[in-house]
């Protein structure tokens, strides 16, 4: 599988690298140098991108009209909207996933917005360490 | 009717203030509280602080009731978010955004959000001015292959007939405003100094016509 994820920082460069060792093809799109310079040194055999991944020509550059799935794992929520509602609507990429950095956002990350699924770390994060609380048994 | 606007810059102010004037309920939207300065005293409507695709925020602006909706602020991304909120999740009649970079507005002008691009308008403005001093651009078609120019009748033209200013599949007389009064000329209508013409052009010609008209 192609795939492409744009933000390379620390949740990027994770996912990316459980990706490669699955055996699938990954390209990765961040626009700070210094995220980029980490990334090129935790993911050397990883093709990177830098640019801006809200770019419509830096995603054409990646190479998005090859994938079958973006995720869009920046930092900033409507940076993550604004790229799945182009990988969508003007790219036609199949799949479309995102994180959601402030759970207050949840609500916009929906099929209607070009988001086919998404994660919101807190909130996963809040309900596993809630499960924890549970004592064992 | 009643408006919401997201961004209280320089623009998004200078919205508020002019649609409240005008008697509209306005809600104004800005992360910033300190952005509210900018409304002037004559504001009746609402500054709400907060972001712009928060439902709250947005609920609280009225936007379930609006008749508009502008996303003015100086984030490309915040403003494209919003305005899709505004259409697809709240189904605001009339949605504006501004986006910085042309190539982008482009894109989102095809996905139904109606954009306003001041660097690409405000680029061509001044080439408009720095090229072709004389002609103002009154209606820009497709990607501005053709336009509407007016033009101020010199003495020069003054005498000829419209039809002078046509030329087939390059350039024809739309429309003459003369003595306050817009007409659509007849073949034979001469024109007079004063006269505002209005020609519908192919880009391309514009040299032509300024050759025509005996423009600097």
């Amino acid at each position: 599988m192609n795939v492409l994820i744009v933000g390379g920082g620390l949740t990027g460069t994770f996912l990316a690298g459980q990706l490669v060792s699955e055996g699938q093809n990954v390209t990765v799109v961040e626009k700070n140098d210094a995220a980029a310079e980490r990334f090129r040194e935790a993911l050397p055999a990883v093709r990177l991108v830098v640019g801006d991944g809200d770019d419509p020509a830096v995603l054409e550059e990646a190479g998005i009209r090859r994938v079958d799935a973006v995720v869009a794992a920046t930092g900033e929520d409507e940076d993550n909207l604004v790229v799945c509602i182009l990988a969508r609507q003007e790219f036609g990429v199949r799949r479309t996933l995102a994180r959601i950095n402030n759970p207050k956002n949840e609500w916009l990350f929906t099929p209607e917005m070009g988001v086919d699924a998404s994660v919101s770390q807190a909130h996963v994060m809040a309900d596993l360490l809630r499960r924890q609380m549970q004592p064992a048994g | 009717m009643r408006f919401v606007i997201v961004g209280c810059g320089r623009v998004g102010a200078r919205l508020s203030n002019q649609l409240s004037l005008e008697g509209h309920d306005v809600a104004v939207i800005d992360r910033n509280p300190a952005a509210f300065r900018r409304l002037s005293r004559t504001f009746r409507g609402q500054a709400i602080e907060g972001v712009g695709f928060d439902r709250d925020v947005l609920v609280r602006a009225g936007i379930e009731m609006a008749d508009g909706f502008a996303s003015v602020t100086n984030g490309d991304n915040t403003n494209i978010v919003s305005a899709r909120i505004a259409r697809q999740i709240f189904r605001v009649p009339k949605v504006v955004t501004r986006i910085y970079d042309p190539l982008r507005a482009e894109i989102y002008r095809r996905l139904g959000i109606q954009t306003i691009s001041p660097t690409d308008w405000g680029a061509g403005r001044i080439a408009e001015i720095l090229l072709h001093p004389g002609l103002t651009t009154q209606l820009s078609l497709g990607h501005g292959e053709v336009k509407v120019l007016e033009v101020s009748a010199t003495e020069h033209v003054s005498g000829h007939r419209v039809e002078e200013l046509t030329i087939p599949g390059e350039m024809v007389v739309a429309g003459l405003v003369r003595d306050g009064r817009a007409v659509v000329p007849t073949p034979g209508t001469r024109f007079r100094t004063g006269d505002l013409i209005y020609v519908a052009i192919d880009t391309l010609s514009i040299p032509r016509l300024e050759e025509m008209l005996r423009l600097p």
